[in-house]
């Protein structure tokens, strides 16, 4: 039995290949055609694993572009997918922290990995992918810089969740002499009291699974861990937990 | 939609913006709901009244003024139709449900005002909701800060009249509020030059009771375990009420039900069995605000039931029809009015007990708060909810949003989210 | 304490104003130790069974507090630290006063909210009288029902119910009766600090000013927290005393051409200055506040020789003031037209704390009077208690001082 799972955000698209042997990834940068990006990628996995389209017995799509996909069998929201995959890859988390490009969600779930609760972003940018890009720019770094950069520093308080607000009050404090580290160190914090306060109205977890592409960025993790006083664990395919979840539901889904 | 222009301009309207109201609306309601299948053909009436929103009813309501009698717009469920109907006069509904008053609203409100009043505000100030126009005096109440402070606004060239609602529940409150239905009256007896005696107000309560029964066997059907009518078209046909000329409204919704429990009877509904059964609670849901239904409806679950003031709020009390003198009749009407549990009276332990009644009653699988953004009472009161609703093992999601279709997609993920962890 | 960090900051970016040598009366001083020298206060008081009652707004009537030989204090909810805390359980969009207040409880970090046997609390705002639900679960609250219609005969016999019931509950919740005597005697000191209130602030109808906003506000703000209210008229008078005498020395608060600003809406307190702070940093003087940290309970001092039933007159004093939850608001309207004159004001600030609802919607009608009216430059500013848009609010204040 193969099955897969497709998982077009609105930064990359992640796809999973589950084979009763392993289970294989390939990740692209979505552009601006989450249609054909999500096809090319699932197909080209395939052509790696030497198969076709036709071996594939069932394909889950999710993610922003989930309901753009003509080849999948069905389409399920990331939340459900993420719970299922952060699940797979870390035991004993009851918690999942997932930050994407353009929204950050908590999902509280059980140990299948089946979602008991959650909670997401409000429209707004704050406290998203999107939103550390906007302030790396801002800074002249790069989102990989932000971690190393901010490491040892003391936080500077910074008010604006509004990204775009946030984004001239860092223009502000650079104009004003501050140093890099310090910001970034500030912005992690601020990044990281917000997704506590979110995290915190599902109750409380001592062990939280961080996927999504922003769980690179050690600095904020380390933030989080401090906010919520609990063990945050980063799996090394944190950015493919969405794909792998939904890859993982296409196989419940058959048998 | 026939040709209502002539009426319009009598009425002051500002036709050429209305015209983009009228352009629209026919495309959302067929998108929305034209678009469902085996519909219940007693919704054709319901159709026509959405089709002709701005047209039939303004006619009567004009044809009445022209007798010589008077009509009342309203904003909210705590003001007592029956004293208006009463005194020989109509009580309308007023417009508010649309993003496309907001803006109008937003020249002299704050932005982050909650849309319903915004719209309304707007409505009234761009000149394009003919019910506006036609009242002849707007009845407002103190529910909530962004209201009470918009009649101020609203009140300079319409006569109003403001109901102090008790802000909490106790036996004093009550008196509290006979007293204010008492001014209400008076003002309304001064108004219409009519009398309000124990026998029209008596015929007037068994009149607005028979609107709320028949709403009231209307949902009943929806507890059948397939429903025979979609959230979205219950929802409609409590909206119209809102409007509708209680007699007719009443007749009709009977109408409809008939057909509905024929269904049951034969098994027909119009979602699969095991489709999931979700309660809506919140703030209110005004014409054409049909958003959120949308979204649960083409995920596959049915709304079975509206823990709204456009739902059960409406009509679940009835007034004691047993009294005979005013003072009794005052009476039951305060005591009919204050059991309606909105958030605006603190504390309001009695919504709680009713969503999770209705929960059961409707074997609802999850639950949805729905707040409209920056309604800081429904918000607030939603940790209380959430905490009650948890401790009962019922699942529920949180939704804050407004008129505009920009978080459509986001609002869609959440609740198919939220019907996936409702389990198969 | 916090506070004090933060005040003495604001001070030396005031001193520097304009390069001015200003002279302060040296009785402040003893004013900015008032919140922490009466945390001690309240702690002996409280270990010899004495009781304390936590308020937050002006519609409480402090008087049966005081009746009852018990302390009335206000809690605090002027600063931004506890918010993020209070949005675990409130919504984000609630005004900041309210989450402060809340935040502060729940993290059981205003020492004041610690010591309260009681907390009594009003259905003055939509977020308040929800958030007191809340509040209800750390600690005993009384909620009075305040009428929201104030010309209405009715509202005023509701709410002169809601005061016998409040008798009743401190009656009860402290084991005290209180006699009309003591209630009389409790109606006369809150006169007299009410008189010696306006007596300060009215420093300010001098032009020029006497005395900074910055000064007023830290004043006023910090006498509050007195465990003796009559320590606090004493400290006042002394201090009007002072003021007096340096004027007439010659020492005087900016010169004629100082901008006099009036600033309205919401309450500010130290913590939530920025306004006031940013104001007098740009060159301008908050002569006159009309808010309920301000001029406006002020104005309500009671007859004494009125024989009625003294709850009567509470009522009848405490429906009047104008505060935008009540409808209409005609009150307010007066009272700004009346301090704009007294006041000889340049320019009026409408503050608003974000998502208070009866503030911002009534702006439209105070910027009719100001702006239509009366002809002067009006602004209406609505943010909450964090910095992060202090520096967009310079340049605006800047702007409207301009205008002037």
């Amino acid at each position: 039995m193969i099955v897969a799972g497709v998982d077009v955000g609105s930064i990359s698209t992640k796809v999973a290949v589950l084979t009763p042997e392993k289970i294989t990834y390939k990740m692209a940068p979505t552009g601006w055609s989450p249609r054909e990006t999500g096809l090319a990628t699932y197909q080209g996995l395939l052509q790696e694993l030497g198969h076709s389209e036709d071996d594939v017995d069932f394909v889950v799509g999710t993610g922003y572009g989930r309901i753009s996909l003509p080849f999948v069998s069905k389409a399920i929201t990331e939340i459900t997918c993420h719970a299922r995959g952060a699940a797979h890859l870390v035991n004993d988390s009851t918690m999942v922290i997932d930050i994407g490009g353009q929204d950050s969600k908590i999902i509280k779930i059980d140990q299948k990995g089946k979602v008991l609760d959650f909670v997401m972003n409000d429209k707004c940018a704050a406290g998203t992918g999107r939103f550390l890009q906007m302030i790396a720019a801002a800074l002249g770094l790069d989102v990989a810089e932000l971690s190393e950069l901010s490491r040892g520093k003391t936080p500077l308080t910074l008010n604006s969740m509004c990204a775009v607000f946030a984004e001239s009050e860092v223009i502000g404090l650079l104009a004003a002499g501050r140093d890099k580290g310090e910001i970034v160190a500030g912005l992690h914090q601020s990044i990281a009291r917000r997704i506590a306060s979110m995290a915190q109205r599902m109750g409380k977890a001592a062990r939280i699974t961080f996927t999504g592409g922003v769980a690179r960025n050690e600095g904020l993790c380390s933030c989080l861990r401090e906010v919520l006083g609990a063990e945050i664990i980063v799996p090394a395919e944190c950015q493919l937990a969405g794909a792998l979840g939904a890859a993982l539901l296409a196989r419940d889904y058959l048998s | 939609m026939a040709d209502y222009r002539q009426m319009w301009t009598d009425l002051e309207m500002d036709l050429e913006k209305h015209d983009l109201l009228c352009e629209a609306l026919p495309d959302a309601f067929g998108g929305i709901y034209l678009s469902q299948e085996n519909r219940p053909q007693g919704m054709d009436f319901f159709d026509f009244v959405v089709a002709e929103i701005h047209g039939v009813r303004p006619a009567e309501l004009i044809e009445h003024q022209q007798k010589g009698g008077k009509v009342f717009g309203t904003f909210c469920v705590y003001v007592p139709d029956e004293v208006i109907f009463a005194a020989g006069a109509i009580s309308t509904g007023l417009c508010g449900g649309s993003q496309f008053w907001v803006p109008g609203g937003e020249k002299v409100l704050p932005t982050n005002t909650c849309p319903l009043i915004k719209a309304s505000v707007g409505a009234r100030l761009d000149k394009t909701c003919p019910f506006f126009r036609i009242a002849d005096m707007y009845v407002g109440e103190t529910t909530c800060d962004g209201k009470k402070k918009a009649w101020e606004i609203l009140a300079s060239d319409v006569p109003m009249h403001i109901i102090d609602i008790p802000q909490m529940k106790r036996a004093k409150d009550i008196d509290g509020f006979a007293e204010e239905i008492k001014e209400f009256i008076k003002v309304v007896e001064d108004f219409t030059g009519n009398k309000v005696t124990a026998q029209v107000l008596g015929e007037s309560i068994k009149l607005i009771n028979n609107k709320r029964k028949a709403l009231q066997r209307l949902y009943a059907t929806r507890k059948a375990a397939l429903v025979p009518i979609s959230g979205k078209d219950a929802l409609l046909v409590t909206q119209i009420a809102f409007y509708d000329d209680p007699t007719r409204n009443a007749q009709m919704v009977n109408k409809l039900c008939d057909e509905l429990e024929e269904r049951i009877a034969r098994k027909d509904g119009v979602f699969p069995e095991n489709a999931k059964r979700i309660l809506i609670t919140g703030t209110p849901m005004a014409i054409p605000n049909w958003k959120l239904h949308h979204i649960v409806e083409t995920a596959g679950a049915v709304v079975v039931v509206e823990e709204l003031c456009t739902g059960t709020r409406y009509f679940e009390n009835l007034v004691d029809e047993s009294a005979t003198t005013l003072d009794a009749q005052v009476r039951a009407l305060a005591e009919r009015y204050m059991k309606t549990n909105c958030a605006c009276f603190t504390p309001n332990p009695g919504r709680i007990d009713d969503i999770i009644r209705l929960v059961r009653d409707y074997k609802a699988d999850g639950v949805i708060d729905y707040n409209l953004q920056f309604c800081g009472l429904y918000s607030t009161e939603s940790y209380l909810i959430k905490q009650a609703l948890d401790a009962q093992g019922i699942p529920l999601l949180h939704i804050e949003t407004d008129y505009s279709e920009q978080d459509f997609e986001q609002l869609r993920t959440r609740v198919e989210a939220f019907l996936e962890m409702l389990g198969k | 304490m916090g506070d004090e960090r933060c005040y003495a900051k604001s001070l030396c970016r005031h001193s520097k104003r304009k390069g001015e040598v200003r002279l302060r009366p040296a009785l402040l001083e003893s004013f900015q130790e008032i919140r922490d020298k009466n945390m001690l206060t309240f702690k002996e008081a409280k270990e010899r069974g004495v009781k304390v009652a936590g308020i937050y707004c002006g519609y409480c009537p402090r008087e049966l507090v005081l009746a009852a030989g018990a302390i009335p204090v206000g809690l605090c909810g002027t600063r931004e630290e506890p918010i993020a805390a209070a949005e675990k359980d409130l919504p984000r969009n609630l005004c900041p006063l309210i989450k402060s207040s809340y935040g502060f409880a729940a993290t059981d970090t205003c020492p004041y909210f610690h010591f309260s046997d009681l907390i009594i609390g009003e259905t003055t705002c939509d977020g308040k009288k929800k958030m007191f639900e809340l509040l209800g679960k750390i600690k005993p609250v009384h909620v009075m029902n305040l009428p929201q219609i104030p010309d209405r005969e009715s509202s005023l016999k509701l709410w002169h119910d809601e005061l016998q019931r409040l008798q009743k509950v401190i009656e009860e919740s402290f084991a005290v009766e209180i006699s009309e005597e003591a209630l009389r005697e409790a109606i006369h000191q809150t006169n007299e600090e009410l008189r010696v209130r306006k007596e300060l602030l009215d420093l300010n109808r001098n032009k020029p000013a006497l005395i900074s906003g910055m000064d007023l506000l830290m004043t006023t703000f910090q006498v509050g927290f007195n465990a003796d209210h009559k320590e606090g008229v004493v400290m006042m008078e002394r201090l009007i005393a002072q003021v007096k005498e340096m004027a007439a020395q010659g020492h005087q608060v900016g010169d004629e051409k100082t901008p006099r600003i009036l600033l309205t809406g919401t309450p500010v307190g130290m913590g939530s200055e920025k306004i006031v702070s940013l104001v007098e940093e740009c060159g301008g003087l908050v002569v006159a506040m009309q808010n309920c940290s301000g001029y406006t309970c002020t104005q309500f001092m009671v007859d004494e020789n009125d024989q009625r039933d003294p709850l009567m007159i509470l009522a009848e004093k405490y429906l009047s003031i104008p505060c935008s939850v009540m409808t209409p608001n005609p009150g307010r309207l007066a009272l700004l037209e009346q301090m704009i004159k007294d006041f000889q004001i340049d320019g009026v600030i409408d503050l608003t704390w974000q998502a208070c609802h009866t503030f911002n919607v009534e702006s439209f009608n105070v910027s009719e009077l100001v702006k239509n009216k009366l002809g002067l430059p009006f602004i209406q500013i609505e943010t909450d208690y964090s910095n992060s848009d202090r520096e967009t609010l310079r340049v605006r204040i800047e702007a409207f001082l301009e205008m002037i």
